[in-house]
């Protein structure tokens, strides 16, 4: 099979889908009808699909021409420019294929999903062609060989997030959630772009493999620190997978359709910045100074987020808020060393909160637009496919074995108790109750209960079409069994087999004992009675608040626990309100940022505006001043001649004539 | 009387100060006066006040050295012709500007200015 060409393909396809749907589109739609114009990009992303699993098999499996070590496929030099030479290449190693599967299966699904969830609108060829301009991105940040072409596609991943978060730019707060993530995400960049020049100033190259494989043999001669090289390019992760500080983007991002929010906001790029660290795991492994900051950031912002997940209504942002927090266990796994767990959560994660997504999205075009789950309610036996494949998200996600939740997260969390982490462990493990508890309180109020839909809307409530119901069949399946398929037996799973060869090195250096026995028993044991106790106490106590079936929500009962004393108050308002970060930001870059900026342009203004053109009146005046004195008539020169020559020949009778 | 005169024109210092009269004559009335002919006419005295010195020196200082009476003569001559040949132009550009302005005042010519 001629890889080398196989695998250009993958990006290639859906940029040619791109730009024939971005020209033609809107012709083939208003002359042939929509399903014309979704013909090209829906079967292009099949057809990479296919390339893709075809790539996928031999390189998970170590086969030639892949090898332990992964095919590079140059195709030409891209920036021949002296000492810096930078190669529009490719490198497909098991890392590559497992994000390759996820990102052509969820985006294959969501194209096809989309078909129906945009069958209402009437720019839907503009959809499709964001949609492929977005696979192309994604697929380019997976498969490049070097940093700057990942940077190109991580821009262009941005890019195609803020033209589809603000796809319905006649809504002002879809535009400026749009522009807010777009920004946000500017700020994390920033540090990327430094964090390659460092790479590039250390190593003199920009191909990943060999700059890492430099970086870590110079070690502590690098000319600059392996601690604030990883620190920048974590910087860069954090922005993209929306991390602790930078996280105010994505549950703004919700302002988007939802198979952009499934696909891009749940399932794909916001898991850029976990591959980016993973697929620089030699530079943290050898910097565990930031690795401490990755695991930190990471557990907080899981905790943090799914704190605010317990509070909201719209049952999209209570779904953007778990993302944060599942991205948040995925940093957590990396910052202890766990890459091979933060790429099976990854994965796993993917899948099902694409699902959960997509059956938001289904929920939500049944009940025609409405997002409060206030006014949802009692839906389960209308919408009953939504409803099983979101209840098997739920129990996914909640870490009920056997799902496949259970397995990455059970992974992590075991992982990083033995790697001597065990606050990263605690915090971990009540997340896992939070996680089950906020979901539950989700299903509750979607979909049991008595119904609060509209009166108006109520009778219409109906299943969506095939196209958008076989998508979710299709991600329950990976949902239930990808734990099982890749994860057992446990901590020796084909994941681990797989990527093996990609984190070796820096098992190496990390050299970590694993502990044995906890309590007598085997620590693995243990630990998932733990955490699978810990998932089934927030599930319990969000069946028994928000019931089941017919059962209602307890709702007297949580007013109760909500608002009982001052702290429950607080911690209430707090989680509602975001913990006030978009206030905080408010405060501190536009109110006193601006104040400082506001400043600066004074100081601009007046200052130095006021030099330069000082200058130039004084000389335009001065000018202005001496011009009187040309008359333009021959005798008053003639005198000025004159008056000369007589203060020369005076001032030498004086100075030379003296007698001596 | 006689021997009076015969002493000052023994007298270098008498034909210095005849000339630097004559020259600020001619600076006198090359600045004042409002003419264009005048001003031709004082730019003449002024040359030939120089002119005056000039010889007076070679006159006096050739007791020293013969060659120098030469030599000043040399330089009063090239002067005459410079001379000449200014007065020719200023006069060719003073009917030039009197037939385009039709006055021969100067401080009614401003083209300068412009």
């Amino acid at each position: 099979m001629p890889y080398a060409t196989l695998i250009p393909l993958i990006p290639l396809l859906p940029i040619l889908g791109f730009a024939f749907t971005a020209l033609f589109g809107r012709r083939l739609m208003l002359r042939h009808g929509r399903t014309a114009a979704e013909i090209v990009p829906v079967g292009i992303v099949i057809a990479v699909w296919v390339i893709a699993m075809i790539v996928v098999v031999p390189a998970l499996g170590h086969q030639d021409p892949f090898g332990t070590a992964g095919l590079d496929v140059k195709l030409w030099t891209w920036i021949p420019a002296g000492r810096l030479s930078v190669d529009l290449g490719f490198h497909v190693d098991a890392l590559t294929a497992a994000l390759l599967i996820v990102v052509t299966t969820i985006g294959m699904l969501v194209h096809v999903y989309s078909i129906g969830y945009m069958a209402h609108d009437k720019a839907t060829w503009r959809f499709f062609a964001y949609l492929n301009l977005f696979m192309f991105s994604m697929l380019l940040l997976v498969l490049a060989n070097n940093w700057l072409l990942v940077f190109a596609g991580w821009e262009l991943v941005g890019l195609s997030s803020y033209s589809l978060i603000g796809f319905w730019y006649h809504k002002r707060s879809a535009a400026l959630a749009a522009k807010k993530a777009f920004i946000v995400n500017r700020v994390g960049d920033v540090g990327f772009a430094l964090g390659i020049m460092a790479i590039f100033v250390n190593t003199g190259t920009l191909n990943i493999q060999e700059s890492l494989a430099k970086l870590v043999e110079q070690g502590a001669h690098n000319t600059v620190p392996l601690t604030i090289v990883a620190l920048l390019v974590f910087c860069g992760a954090m922005g993209k997978s929306a991390q602790f500080p930078l996280h105010v983007w994505l549950p703004d991002a919700m302002e988007g359709p939802t198979p952009v929010s499934a696909l891009i906001h749940a399932a794909t790029m916001v898991n850029a910045g976990v591959y980016l660290v993973a697929r620089a795991n030699p530079l943290f492994s050898s910097a565990q100074d930031a690795m401490v900051v990755v695991a930190g950031i990471g557990i907080f912002t899981a905790i943090l987020a799914a704190s605010i997940a317990f509070t909201q209504t719209d049952i999209k942002r209570v779904l953007a808020f778990s993302t944060l927090s599942q991205l948040g266990y995925m940093f957590a796994a990396l910052g202890v060393g766990a890459y091979t767990a933060a790429i099976f959560h990854l994965m796993s994660h993917g899948f099902f909160k694409g699902l959960l997504f997509l059956d938001s999205g289904s929920v939500i075009h049944s009940v025609d637009g409405e997002q409060d789950m206030n006014r949802m309610g009692g839906l389960w036996k209308k919408i009953p496919i939504t409803h099983a494949t979101m209840l098997i998200g739920t129990i996914a996600i909640a870490g009920i074995p056997p799902l496949a939740g259970f397995f990455s997260k059970d992974e992590i969390l075991g992982e990083a108790f033995k790697a001597g982490f065990t606050w990263v462990w605690l915090i971990g493990v009540v997340v896992a109750v939070m996680t089950a508890f906020y979901m539950w309180r989700l299903m509750g109020k979607t979909f049991y209960g008595e119904s609060r839909v509209d009166p108006a809307v109520a009778p219409h409530v109906h299943e969506s079409a095939w196209q958008m119901t076989l998508p979710l069949v299709l991600l329950a399946i990976p949902s239930i069994f990808l734990g099982m398929a890749v994860g057992l037996p446990l901590g020796n799973g084909l994941l681990v087999g797989w990527l093996k060869p990609v984190f070796e090195q820096s098992e190496q250096i990390l050299a970590r004992t694993p502990v044995d026995t906890l309590f007598g028993l085997p620590v693995d044991t243990v630990l998932i009675g733990i955490s699978v106790a810990a998932a089934l106490a927030g599930l319990i106590s969000g069946l028994y608040l928000f019931g089941w079936g017919s059962r209602k929500v307890k709702q007297d009962t949580v007013d109760a626990i909500a608002g009982g004393s001052g702290a429950s108050r607080f911690l209430y308002r707090g989680s509602l309100n975001k913990w006030w970060f978009d206030e905080i930001n408010d405060l501190l870059f536009i109110r006193i940022g601006g104040a400082v900026a506001a400043f600066l342009w004074w100081f601009d203004r007046t200052i130095v505006d006021g030099t330069v053109n000082g200058v130039g009146t004084v000389v335009r005046d001065a000018g202005g001043g001496l011009r009187q004195i040309q008359t333009g008539r021959v005798q008053n020169y003639a005198l000025g001649i004159a008056i000369g020559l007589i203060v020369m020949a005076g001032s030498f009778l004086l100075i030379v004539g003296q007698p001596r | 009387m006689l021997s009076a005169l015969n002493l000052v024109s023994q007298n270098l210092n008498a034909y210095l100060i005849l000339s630097g009269l004559l020259f600020s004559i001619g600076a006198f009335g090359f600045l004042a006066r409002r003419n264009a002919i005048s001003m031709l006419m004082s730019i003449e005295l002024m040359l030939n006040a120089v002119n005056l010195a000039f010889v007076a020196f070679g006159a006096f200082v050739s007791s020293a050295d013969p060659s120098h009476a030469a030599q000043a003569s040399d330089i009063a001559l090239i002067v005459m012709a410079a001379a000449a040949a200014e007065a020719t132009v200023g006069l060719a550009i003073v009917i030039a500007i009197y037939r385009n302005r039709k006055t021969p005042l100067v401080d009614e010519y401003d083209a300068m200015k412009r």
